[in-house]
């Protein structure tokens, strides 16, 4: 049974369902253009915070609105839900997709963002270690380039064809194409990504199928304050596959 | 039904030397790897395929028809355009259709400029289909399927806008700024050519065609399924206030003619199924980008896909698809048959198919001019007999 609390936002029109748990300080995830990892690998921290996770626009239980275009759009979208939410300062984590809004998100808006982890995050233009693009890889062989024991996914997903489950992920592709189908990468992110200056974390998984791990040293040149850790053994969604990274984003926000 | 029949040759242009192992790839679109294009090849296909068009004005038919598809051995026409104004000269009375460029893949006011000289250059023999283009397309194309719908609404509104209005006028709109939207030449057809929207039964599609009064040839859906969409596509267009006649909408068939049914099966089936076995060979990715399709959409086929699993099966294929292939009598009564079931007159004739050797498609189109056609007509013309070499 899970310890989140669903509700249901009209944010700007947009049917926005947000997940949480816990209580103490706050501290916002983004998830990835995927949602079938969920939020209870997140449950760790509600022992010390207030746990924030919402869907976005396009994605998992939330809903569509179509004029997003780019990721400035989800910006604002969030600005509008946090001043929903009377939530001022907070901790912001970002997974994959999710990582690149959250340095979008603290490289405009520092001032609200206490401290900032980063789990295998999208967003980098790194022409040596460039990251894979989902979105010409075919459906059926996404899952198991997400992870590097494909067990830890398995329950996640349908044992048969099964068209809804298909249906979902076309939709959240859709979302994806929307805002990075014609550009997958803008430069203007790292031009402004100095401008991260709180406490910094970056989570990686050392045999990430999606983005190599070599972008985590990428990341370290545009936020040199940041603190790396590697975790061996994981794919990208080292938060499934490792618990010890789970603990890591925790004793980071402690500490 | 008003209008004496009219009979359209349509052609694929297929690369049809596919490498012996070519069965080791899911798709022969987007991905299959152009080394295997021979230009040697290349330059006898083209030539035999525009003889064959030019064939098919001379032997009577009403118009001959080509289209935009790209990384594919489907289709070597990746821009219908030249093939178009190759065959302009050349052609002496039938129409000629580019069914057509996707006006996705190409800027507006350059895609009216170029209809236009077509349509001047053939003297107002021009007929344009304005397709969204196969989700195969914007896998090769870099424009972004999930803004496609908006972004083709906007280009037609541009092409129409610079065919109907005298420049210069201005645009601006999402995805294009136009500060003098003046182009020269102007089309010989006032208002402009005859146009249609290509479709395989999306209801945004059908939409835009109702609301423009354009015509709508569907492709590749089941004979059951065309006609609803005619219907649906009749009602929507009367809702916007426009009567479509009945050449609006264009009936699509495969037909192959031979002396006897046995030989037309004989020399024809295994061409069709390996057009669909092979030349339309493609996988759910890239047959459904993201956002190409509606989610509801995407379903609604993942279902029908799944029903229609299985080998090709010629019997079953006729049955719910328009395949008239038999004796000229048989050809002649079901093309009757459909058209008056489909309240059209315009019968779009897929001529050619896959590898369909250059003497096969010869005897179809002689056979079909000379004693389909003649059959069917009102107002039976003398068809010239081609010189066939």
């Amino acid at each position: 049974m899970s310890k989140f609390v669903r509700e249901t936002y009209t944010v700007d029109g947009v049917k926005t369902v947000v997940h949480s748990a816990g209580s103490g300080e706050p501290v916002v995830f983004f998830h990835g253009a995927g949602t079938i990892d969920g939020f209870d690998f997140a449950e760790p921290w509600t022992e010390r915070y207030r746990v924030i996770a919402p869907y976005h626009p396009g994605f998992g239980e939330s809903g569509d609105d179509p004029t997003f275009t780019d990721l400035h759009d989800y910006v604002m979208h969030y600005l509008e839900l946090f001043d929903t939410l009377r939530l001022d300062r907070f901790n912001l984590v970002g997974l994959s997709l999710g990582g690149y809004l959250a340095a979008k998100f603290a490289s405009e808006h520092g001032h609200r963002v206490k401290k900032l982890a980063l789990i295998a995050p999208a967003g980098m233009i790194d022409a040596m270690h460039p990251m894979l693009d989902l979105l010409a890889v075919p459906g059926e062989q996404v899952p198991e380039l997400l992870v590097s024991d494909f067990e830890v996914l398995k329950k996640r997903l349908p044992e048969k064809p099964d068209i809804d489950f298909m249906a979902d992920r076309y939709r959240e592709a859709t979302t994806v194409a929307r805002l990075l189908w014609e550009h997958p990468g803008d430069p203007k992110f790292m031009r402004y990504l100095h401008r991260i200056k709180m406490p910094t974390l970056i989570v990686w998984g050392d045999e990430d199928k999606v983005i190599p791990v070599q972008q985590s040293e990428t990341w370290r040149k545009f936020i040199p304050n940041a603190d790396i850790k590697i975790f061996k053994g994981a794919g990208h969604l080292v938060h499934l596959e490792k618990r010890e990274a789970v603990d890591a984003v925790a004793r980071f926000l402690v500490g | 039904m008003s209008g004496a029949l009219r009979f359209n040759s349509m052609h694929f242009m297929p690369y049809i030397y596919l490498p012996d192992n070519h069965k080791d790839y899911k798709s022969l679109w987007v991905s299959f790897p152009n080394k295997y294009f021979d230009p040697e090849k290349g330059h006898e296909l083209y030539n035999r395929y525009l003889s064959e068009l030019v064939m098919a004005d001379r032997l009577g038919f009403d118009a001959i028809v080509v289209n935009e598809h790209h990384n594919t051995v489907y289709s070597m026409m990746a821009t219908p355009n030249l093939i178009a104004a190759a065959l302009v000269p050349q052609i002496k009375n039938a129409r000629i259709c580019v069914w057509g460029t996707p006006p996705n893949f190409m800027l507006p006011n350059r895609l009216a400029e170029e209809y236009a000289i077509l349509d001047v250059m053939s003297k107002g023999r021009l007929e344009i289909a304005l397709p969204l283009g196969t989700g195969m397309e914007y896998w090769s194309n870099p424009v972004n399927p999930a803004t496609a719908r908006e972004k083709f609404k906007e280009s037609l509104k541009i092409m129409l806008q610079a065919w109907t209005e005298d420049g210069p006028t201005t645009h601006y709109g999402s995805f294009y700024t136009y500060r003098f939207l003046n182009p020269w030449p102007r089309p010989y057809q006032k208002p402009h050519p005859p146009c249609y929207v290509v479709g395989t039964g999306s209801p945004e599609t059908i939409e835009i065609a109702a609301e423009l009064g354009f015509g709508y040839a569907s492709v590749f859906v089941t004979q059951q399924r065309a006609r609803e969409l005619n219907e649906t596509l009749r009602q929507r267009a009367a809702h916007y206030g426009h009567t479509l006649r009945p050449d609006q909408l264009p009936l699509l068939t495969f037909v192959y003619v031979a002396e006897t049914q046995e030989r037309a099966e004989q020399e024809y089936i295994v061409h069709l199924q390996r057009f669909f076995e092979d030349y339309a060979r493609t996988t759910p990715q890239y047959l459904a980008p993201p956002g190409y399709l509606s989610v509801d959409q995407l379903k609604m086929r993942a279902a029908m896909a799944d029903k229609m699993h299985g080998g090709f099966d010629f019997q079953a294929i006729s049955k719910s698809f328009f395949i008239a292939v038999g004796t000229p009598d048989k050809v002649a009564n079901q093309i009757g048959e459909w058209s008056q079931w489909m309240k059209t007159n315009h019968i779009n004739c897929v001529t050619h198919v896959a590898d369909m050797p250059h003497w096969k498609h010869v005897k179809n189109l002689t056979l079909f001019a000379e004693e389909v056609m003649p059959r069917l007509r009102s107002r039976v013309q003398p068809a010239l007999r081609a010189a066939a070499e």
